[in-house]
Formats: structure tokens, sequence, C-alpha cells
């Protein structure tokens, strides 16, 4: 009798279900994003990821991200959930490499900010769901406005505006200009986008219209029409630089600039305000800068995977991203959230940058197939012009013509 | 006679300035260059200490190394926390602190406004390492104005004026309860007219265009003042798991690689040395040929099989594959030419003694081949130390796995973008600290060769 009991009790604990747990390999940058994704895995989704029978391992790449996955995607050595920048993403879509977003996923995305959803989507596919965004905003030191007696900037302030305002303060101080100027299209689209022109038409050409001109025109004379600095000409790369070190009063950033004014000049009295209208649309342009939760179209664990996709974007690790004040959420209801409301200067630059998004013409900071080759064209016309190395019209008739030759218009 | 004894003391002292100059100039050339090195090292220690190494113009005299500062970082440590050394804020500690401003009296004197402020850092793991802050842990805070004092000065434009002087000091304790603070940091926000013309220890940084003057600790201790940003390297690169020292980590991995690499290459380059040097086999010169083209292959053409071989292995994200890809080629060659610089007479003494070939190389050749084995043994350490491609290929995951130059790059993707380059200069200063130590020990062997002495032609 003692043997069968024991038998029946062996073979029902032989029969019990076993719970084995899934390893999914995340990568992502590394720097603070370790500490980032590392706190979402371990601390607030542990309880989840327990739940859902999931072991995340956090794989964080030094170095050049995009290279390493690309490598690791051709060598079968991809992890299984990995960030997809909207800038570099579409030659990986395109490969085939990386898994459309699961079914279960697709009600995820609806709750997405729909201009997020849009840089990932390929061929009406959806390859990825926005982990978090940016976009720009203006920051500025109400001490140098106050220093030169300049009314603070205001978001209704039109691109006259705002020159004006940082021309006064270069005048009437010797130590401080207004703007760094940069040969960046990732900060002169601010002002582009602005007039309505699009990057890449319908066609699938680059067209710089007259609307592009007076964009480019108005930007690159900010440095003679003395409201601006080339950022070269003192010792920056950026323009959150040249507003951490004061050597500027205002920069055209993300809200990338919290952390970095926290650490470099934690006393700043600074506000921000959205990018400068059109004089004449009267409409604001913006950049959108997301990264995506993508995952590899040979993992092995995929339905974990794709789960795991779902907990990272989850309301509330959104939620715990906004608090922390590391990056914005991409769910569009968490628009409404108090964090927002605080009175404090860097929930507001962050409500602003959110409210980015959805205001005026607004793009990814993606150019389909063409990736960084489209946006040198533009960079090198803009810093042929800003040092003085080529007219306006050489400038801009030397980017047509490469424009030309790379969309075979 | 005379004529020629003057000619002969000319001609001798035109060879004597000859001499001197030759001599002179030698010594010049030495000089500049040991200025030269030492002066690049010197200036990145000195960078390494410092609040903001990409400071303009780079001053050599800092309040970091001025010992009057250390005698305050001592006190002000001893104070706060009981410890002179790493300073910070304890319970039972208390800090004073004064400041001075002076402004023309026509101006007047403002009370400023003074704060220990809640900073909580914005990049890297700082942001995570940093929980307890001195602002929510001060009790009996109390400032008062203390001295005042008036003086005659010129002004910027050379007219004399009379000047108002006045010192206020902050005295606070630690509230009794919460945990000991490592940093206490103070703001002091005056009208621009008013000048901060002292401090109990020298400010920070100046910001809000000169308003206001800030500490980044008023409670130091002296090593926290001189080697704070070396304390940061430790503090803020932990491993959110186990909350150990990444930079401790990476430093042993650095030291297991290469450790493992110089064995390797000793065993691979002296057998094969050897062998290529001494032994007749079919086929040894296709070999050593062989050999030299493998040295001019670059590492990046195989690095995919090799890669590709590893993973199969399963040996990815291990020490193990970064020693394995040692590449021992010019090794193997420098040691086949110094055995075969050996005297054939010393190996043919121990075969007639009854010598078998590994005896003779064990026993006979390498106690001989000490200069060309500490010459590969630096060169493999060096290499291995300062490898930077295959631990980034091969060691991804996770952070505590890294060797020390990816350990570097992932400082630099975190507080490089924010600018503070002063912890990640002084991580990359400490790791050349090994590398150092190996050639200044060794590199007297290097020019020791015993074979001169040992054999008579």
């Amino acid at each position: 009798m003692k043997i069968k009991t024991s038998l029946i009790a062996g073979l029902a604990l032989c029969a019990s279900p076993v719970f084995a747990e899934d390893v999914v390999r995340v990568s992502g940058w590394g720097g603070d994003n370790i500490v980032v994704v590392n706190t979402l895995l371990n601390e607030v989704l542990a309880d989840e990821l327990a739940e859902a029978g999931i072991r995340a391992s956090y794989e964080p790449v030094e170095g050049d991200f995009a290279q390493n996955i690309t490598n690791a995607l051709s060598a079968g050595t991809a992890p299984d959930i990995f960030y997809v920048d909207s800038f570099w993403g579409y030659p990986l879509f395109a490969s085939g490499r990386i898994a459309t977003v699961s079914e279960a996923n697709q009600a995820v995305a609806d709750d997405i900010i729909p201009a997020l959803n849009e840089a990932f989507t390929y061929n009406g596919d959806l390859k990825g769901i926005a982990k978090d965004f940016n976009t720009l905003a203006v920051q500025f030191n109400k001490d140098i406005f106050d220093d030169a007696g300049v009314d603070y900037l205001s978001s209704d302030d039109d691109w006259y505006d705002f020159r004006s305002k940082l021309q006064a303060i270069q005048a009437e101080l010797d130590d401080v200009d207004g703007l760094c100027v940069v040969p960046d299209y990732a900060r002169f689209a601010a002002f582009a986008l602005a007039t309505g022109w699009t990057p890449i038409n319908e066609d699938g050409h680059t067209v710089l219209d007259d609307d592009f001109r007076e964009a480019f025109e108005f930007y690159t004379s900010l440095v003679e029409e003395g409201a601006g600095v080339l950022a070269a000409d003192i010792g920056q790369d950026w323009t959150g630089g040249c507003l951490g070190n004061e050597y500027t009063a205002v920069s055209i950033e993300g809200a990338w600039m919290v952390g970095f004014l926290r650490d470099q000049a934690p006393s700043m009295e600074y506000d921000t305000v959205h990018i400068p209208r059109h004089p004449g649309t009267g409409e604001r342009g913006n950049l959108v800068f997301t990264v995506s939760w993508s995952v590899a179209a040979d993992s092995d664990v995929s339905e974990s995977a794709h789960k795991l996709v779902e907990l990272l974007t989850s309301p509330k690790a959104q939620q715990w991203v906004l608090e922390s004040g590391l990056a914005l959420p991409s769910r569009e209801a968490l628009g409404d959230n108090p964090y927002f409301e605080q009175d404090d200067r860097e929930a507001h630059m962050s409500r602003v940058v959110f409210e980015g998004a959805s205001d005026g013409h607004v793009e990814p900071f993606a150019f389909g197939s063409y990736g960084e080759s489209w946006k040198s064209i533009m960079d090198e016309a803009l810093g042929a012009v800003l040092l003085n190395e080529r007219t306006v019209d050489q400038a801009i008739a030397e980017a047509q013509a490469s424009y030309d030759r790379l969309t075979g218009r | 006679m005379t004529e020629l004894t003057a000619k002969a003391r000319a001609e001798q002292a035109a060879v004597r300035r000859r001499q001197w100059s030759a001599i002179l100039l030698m010594y010049g050339v030495l000089l500049s260059v040991a200025t030269i090195l030492l002066g690049t090292f010197l200036f990145s220690l000195l960078a390494s200490i410092k609040r903001d190494p990409l400071e303009q113009p780079f001053r050599l005299w800092f309040e970091q190394i001025q010992p009057t500062n250390w005698v305050v970082a001592w006190q002000q440590g001893r104070a706060g926390a009981n410890d002179a050394f790493w300073g910070g804020l304890a319970p039972g500690g208390s800090v004073v602190f004064d400041v001075t401003y002076a402004a023309p009296v026509a101006v007047g004197l403002e009370e400023p406004d003074i704060q220990i402020p809640r900073r909580r850092p914005g990049t890297g793991m700082a942001a995570v390492v940093y929980q307890d802050f001195a602002a929510d842990h001060v009790a009996d805070l109390e400032i008062r104005r203390i001295d005042d004092e008036r003086f005659t000065a010129e002004d910027a434009d050379g007219l004399m004026q009379e000047w108002e002087k006045a010192t206020w000091r902050i005295a606070f304790r630690h509230d009794g309860e919460g945990p000991r603070l490592e940093r206490v940091p103070l703001t002091s926000a005056a009208p621009r007219e008013q000048f901060l013309v002292d401090a109990t220890l020298p400010p920070s940084l100046m910001e809000r265009r000169g308003r206001q003057a800030s500490w980044d600790n008023i409670s130091p201790g002296v090593l926290g003042y001189v080697l704070n940003n070396y304390r940061r390297v430790f503090k803020e690169s932990i491993d959110l798991n186990t909350g150990d020292s990444l930079f401790l980590s990476w430093t042993r991995n650095s030291f297991f690689i290469a450790l493992g690499r110089v064995l390797l290459t000793l065993t691979l380059a002296t057998t094969a040395g050897y062998a290529l040097a001494r032994l007749k086999f079919p086929g040894s010169r296709a070999l050593f040929m062989l050999l030299l083209l493998s040295m001019m292959i670059p590492v990046q053409v195989t690095f995919i099989s090799n890669y590709l071989v590893i993973r199969d292995i399963n040996l990815l994200n291990t020490p193990w594959a970064v020693i394995m890809v040692a590449i021992v080629s010019a090794q193997v060659l420098i040691m086949k030419q110094f055995f075969q610089s050996i005297p054939r007479e010393v190996e043919e003494a121990a075969l007639m003694d009854g010598a078998g070939y590994w005896t003779t190389y064990w026993h006979i050749i390498l106690p001989m081949s000490k200069p060309a084995l500490i010459t590969i043994t630096i060169m493999a350490f060096q290499g291995a130390w300062n490898d930077f491609f295959w631990p980034l290929v091969l060691i991804s995951s996770p952070s505590n796995a890294f060797t020390l130059p990816v350990g570097l790059l992932s400082l630099r993707n975190a507080y490089g973008g924010a600018g503070d380059w002063s912890l990640i200069l002084a991580g990359a200063f400490m790791s050349t600290i090994p590398v150092l130590i190996m050639f200044i020990v060794f590199q007297r062997y290097i020019v020791d060769n015993p074979i001169a002495s040992g054999s008579k032609e």
C-alpha cells in the first residue's frame, strides 16, 4: 500500500507543470542606458517578468551600435530584442531580419503616438514599438536675458522675433552670443520643415524649392545677422554645449538637455519654449528622434520576446521612464500625466519636447533607404555656406544636383 | 715651436668644443624627448585631478594641488565625518564654512542666498548611485554675518573707491539619523556687483554668469579633495546587481587576459621559435614563410571566421576567447632569431652530457633567453592590456566581463556626452599604470644580455 501511495505521489509530481524560464537577450546602448534598462528589468517589471516566465538579460553595446547589430544579425548571434533607431533602421527592415510586430502587440502600437509608429513602418508592416522619443525645443538661459534686458523667449515667437531677441543679446553683452549655429540638418530642420517643405516628396525625390531656400537663407545668415556664432569658432560642436557653458543664450536641443544641464550647470536658471513659428505659415517644424524595441526574426524565444516588448512599453514601464526624467514615453495617453504639470524646469522641458511631436510639420529623423547619405549632402551644403566657401545659390544648386543623383530624379 | 704649440692648442680647443657641443646636443635631445614624454604624462595626471580637465587656458597651479587647501580639506573632513582623508558628513559631524564678499560702499553688501542644494546627478550610473543627499540630512543650519571691514581700493576704471567686506559663517550638523553622506554641496548667490573674495575653500565653479559660487563638497577630506575624480571612477561604475565596482572587475579581467596572453605567447613563441631555429624537419622553411605571410594579414580579414569559430565553441563573452586570439607570429620570429644567435656549442655540450631536446630547451636555452623572453612578455602584456578590438567584439555582456579599454568606452558613452571628462580621464590614467610599472621594473633586463659573456669565440 505504501509503495503504491509513493508511486502515485511520484507520478503526480512528475505530472505537475514545470515552470521553465525563457531567457530573452536584450540589447541596447551602453552608458546610462545600462542603468535604465536594468532597473526596468530587475525592479520595475520584476513581478511581471516572473509571471510571464521570462528571464531577461541586458547586453549593452559599447561603440557603434548600428554596426554591431548589423554584424550580429549577419553572424546569427543577434539578441532577441534590441534597439532600432529610425535613422538607420530602414536597411534592417528591408533585410527581413526583423520581425513584424506580433498580433498581440498591435494593440500596444495603437496607443503609441502615430508619428512614432510611422518611423518604424516598412511596406505597411510595423517593425518595432517606439520605446521613447525626443523632439527639438528651445532652451534659454534666463540670467543672460535679464543681464541684456531682453524679453524672455516665448512659444509664440516667430523666426524674426527669435532672431531679433538674439541680436539684442549679442549687441548688449560682449561675452555672450545668441545661438550656436551648427551645420547639421538635425537642427536646421526645425526651420526648414516649418515652411511646409518636405525632405523626400511623394515621388521619392528631394526638391530644394523656394520654401527650402527661405529657411536655408534664414538659418545660414544667423551668424552674419549678429544673432549667433559658429559653434566650431568657440570650440563646441553642439548647441547644448554652448548653452551649458554660458557661451550662448539659447540652444535648440531635445530633452537630453535635462541630464546634461544637471551636471554641467546645476544652478542655471533656464526655461524651455517651443521652436519658433514660421512668420508666413504660423506653423512650427520639428523632427522626431525615436528608437524602437524590435524583435529578431530568427529569435528562438520569439513569443517571449514579443511579450517582453509588450511589458517594456507597458504603461507601468513608461510611467517609470517618464518620472525618472530619463526619457519621454511613447504612449500618447501619458501626455496628460501630472508629471508634465509640475512647476519644475525639467518637467517643463519634457512637456514642451513631448508636445513637439504633434505640433506643426513634424517629420521622423529618418531618410528611408538613403540614411546618412541624404543627411550628409544637407550638412555639407550648410557647412559650405556657414564657412563662406559657397554662396547660398551655389550650395543649393550643388546639393540639388547631389540629391538628384541620389534619388534618381 | 711656439707657433706650432699655439696651433696644436687651438686644434685641441676646437676638438673639445666639438665634443662639448656634441654632448650638449645629445643631452639636449634626450632632455627634450624626456620632457615631451614626461610632460604629456604630467599634463594628463594634472588634468585627471581637475574638476574640468578641458578648462581653457590650462592651469598648472590650481586649487586641488595647493597645500593650503589640503590642510583645510583635511580639517573640514575631520569635522564633518571624523575622516580627514575622505571627508563627508556623518552622524555626529558638524561643518563650519565661511564666505567673504566685498562690494563698493556705494553699492552696498547684500546677504548672499546660501543653500545646500539637492543635486541629483544627470548622467551615467551616478544617477542611481547617489540616492542620499546632504540637503535632506542637515540640521541646525545657521548663517550669520561675523565680520565687517572697510577698505579703499582701485576699481576697474582706476578710481579709488571705498569698499565694504563681510564674512558669512555657515554652520550645520548632521541630523544624526541618516546615512553617512559623501558630498556636501553648497551654493552662494549674490548680486553681480558683489564679489566673492574669500572662502574656506575656493569654489568649484562660478555659475549664473558670476552670480553664484558653487562648491561640490565643502567637507571633502584631503583625498576626497585631490582625488575626487579617482573616487568617482570606483563609485560611479558599479554592477547594478551586486553593487561591486565595475572598474575593479575590468581591471581584474584585463590582468587575467593579459596574463593568459603572456603565458600563451611565451609557450607558443619559445616552442615554435626553438623548433624553427634548431630542429631539422621537412617543410620547416615553408612553415617559416607561412609564418611571415601570416604577419602580413590584417586582423580584420580573419576576424569574421575567428568570431564564428569562437561562437560555435561557446566561448563568446568569456575571457578565454580574447586570450585565444593571440597572434604570436612576430614573437615567434623574435624568439627564432634569438635562439639562432645562441652558439650551437652550448647545445652540443648539453647533448654530449646526455640532454635531449626538451631538457636542452628547458634547462639551457630558456634561462639564457631571459632578455628576449622579457621583451616578448612586455610586448604581449602591453598588446593584451591595450587590446580594444577583440574584447569589444568578443565580450559584449555582461558589463562586469569587459576589459579596461572597453570599460573606459562605456564610461565615455555614459559621461562624455555630458562633457564630464574628469572621471573618464582619471580612469584612463589609472589604466596606464600597470604597463608603466612593468616597463620600469623590467627595462633593465631588456638591455642585459648574458650570452655576450657566455661564449668565447
